[in-house]
């Protein structure tokens, strides 16, 4: 019978921590699974990023058909910023051949969670091919 | 494990075609080309691929059920596509036996159509497309085609596959990457692509409409670019970032 290999103490905690996150992950998954839209609300979820680099926090938010002069980013609290446009026409779930959903969207809307301390009274904002860019110093 | 792994055909196949890929990827470049050479070529179904690998599911297209994973194809062209993003624990299996298949078909040239990101992409006006290659003369051709060569760097995904594959196989393959968004949907990205497929095996299409209809394109391609994300990450997409350790 081949003897066990004994694991160090490292191993094993990185093994745990390994599975921890895992876990985490999956947990993370299934949390956020739901529709990228709201038909009572009738808005949109657009794709959004987050990048952090040491001086600033860059979040980016595609926005095909907004209307530039309805953008609006609120800061929500210290660490929340809310993202709202409204659509220059009405998208309905026909537009893209579906038929066993009823519904039509004319706004983005969107939160995100900033996961690091921001001036938020300093963030600035520029709207370029439907791509919206913020900008938020740290 | 390719043997988990079928082709069924539904139409006779075509010999000495050239065979694309178009896989969800950076800025889902692959999938939108191939979507609008489907339609611009006017290509049919001609094979699906049947795994219980995948996931249990179905993509229904006129209340009809297909695979997610289809090969389109005239005379001239085979087009494997997939519609939803393929998980990294099973794109092995899945791109060989695509690959082999393709190989069994004796087509002439596997080419993938794919992306590669860069920083300040909002602001690029003119966005370049690279080309790596399975063999020294295709690198060749490409060159002398007019398309610059991704000399130095890492690739991850089903295209890193293909062109393995291939080059262990003698198969002449190429991979095209556009400069493109990382994670966003990025249909000029996929009009470049499709530029540089017409350079280098003189497939044309007209790439108007894929501009006009971007916005459409990006709004409808919003939820499989956020599952193809999470694939990515769990791929380890970023190390094409990194500077590789020169080996001779």
């Amino acid at each position: 019978m081949a003897a066990r290999k004994k694991r160090s103490i490292f191993e094993i905690v990185e093994e745990y921590f390994e599975g921890m996150e895992e876990g985490v992950e999956r947990l993370g998954e299934t949390l956020t699974e739901k529709p990228s839209w709201n038909c009572r609300a009738c808005t949109m979820e657009p794709l959004h990023n987050i990048m952090i680099a040491p001086d600033e926090v860059t979040v980016t938010v595609d926005l095909p058909f907004a209307e530039e002069k309805t953008i609006q980013v609120k800061p929500i609290d210290v660490n929340t910023i809310e993202i709202s446009a409204k659509m220059r026409r009405t998208i309905r779930f026909e537009d893209f051949g579906i038929t066993h959903y009823r519904g039509e969207f004319q706004t983005f809307h969107c939160r995100m969670y900033i996961p690091v301390p921001v001036r938020m009274e300093k963030m600035e904002t520029r709207f370029k091919r439907g791509m919206l860019e913020i900008r938020i110093p740290r | 494990m390719s043997g988990e792994v079928k082709i069924i055909e539904k139409e006779r196949i075509s010999t000495n075609a050239v065979m694309l890929f178009g896989f969800p990827d950076v800025g889902l470049v692959g999938v939108i080309a191939a979507s609008h050479l489907i339609s611009e070529l006017k290509l049919d179904e001609v094979a699906f691929l049947d795994s219980e690998l995948l996931p249990p599911l179905i993509v229904l297209h006129e209340g009809l059920p297909h695979s997610s994973i289809r090969v389109f194809g005239n005379n001239e062209v085979l087009l494997a596509v997939s519609e939803t993003p393929v998980s990294a624990d099973v794109i092995y299996p899945i791109m060989n036996a695509l690959i082999d298949w393709g190989k069994s078909k004796n087509v002439k040239m596997m080419i993938s159509l794919s992306g590669i990101p860069i920083e300040q992409r909002q602001d690029a006006e003119k966005l370049e497309v690279f080309a790596a290659a399975s063999s020294p003369e295709m690198l060749k051709m490409v060159q002398d085609k007019g398309v610059e060569v991704l000399k130095e760097g890492y690739m991850v995904g089903p295209q890193a596959i293909m062109l393995q594959r291939c080059a262990n196989m003698g198969t002449p393959a190429l991979t095209l990457l556009a400069q493109c968004f990382l994670n966003y949907p990025d249909p000029e990205a996929a009009t470049e692509v499709l530029k540089g497929l017409e350079k280098v095996t003189g497939i044309k299409v007209d790439t108007s409409k894929l501009l006009e209809k971007g916005e459409e394109i990006r709004l409808r391609a919003r939820d499989v670019m956020k599952r193809t994300q999470q694939e990515l990450s769990k791929m380890k997409k970023a190390q094409e970032y990194d500077i590789p350790v020169y080996v001779s």
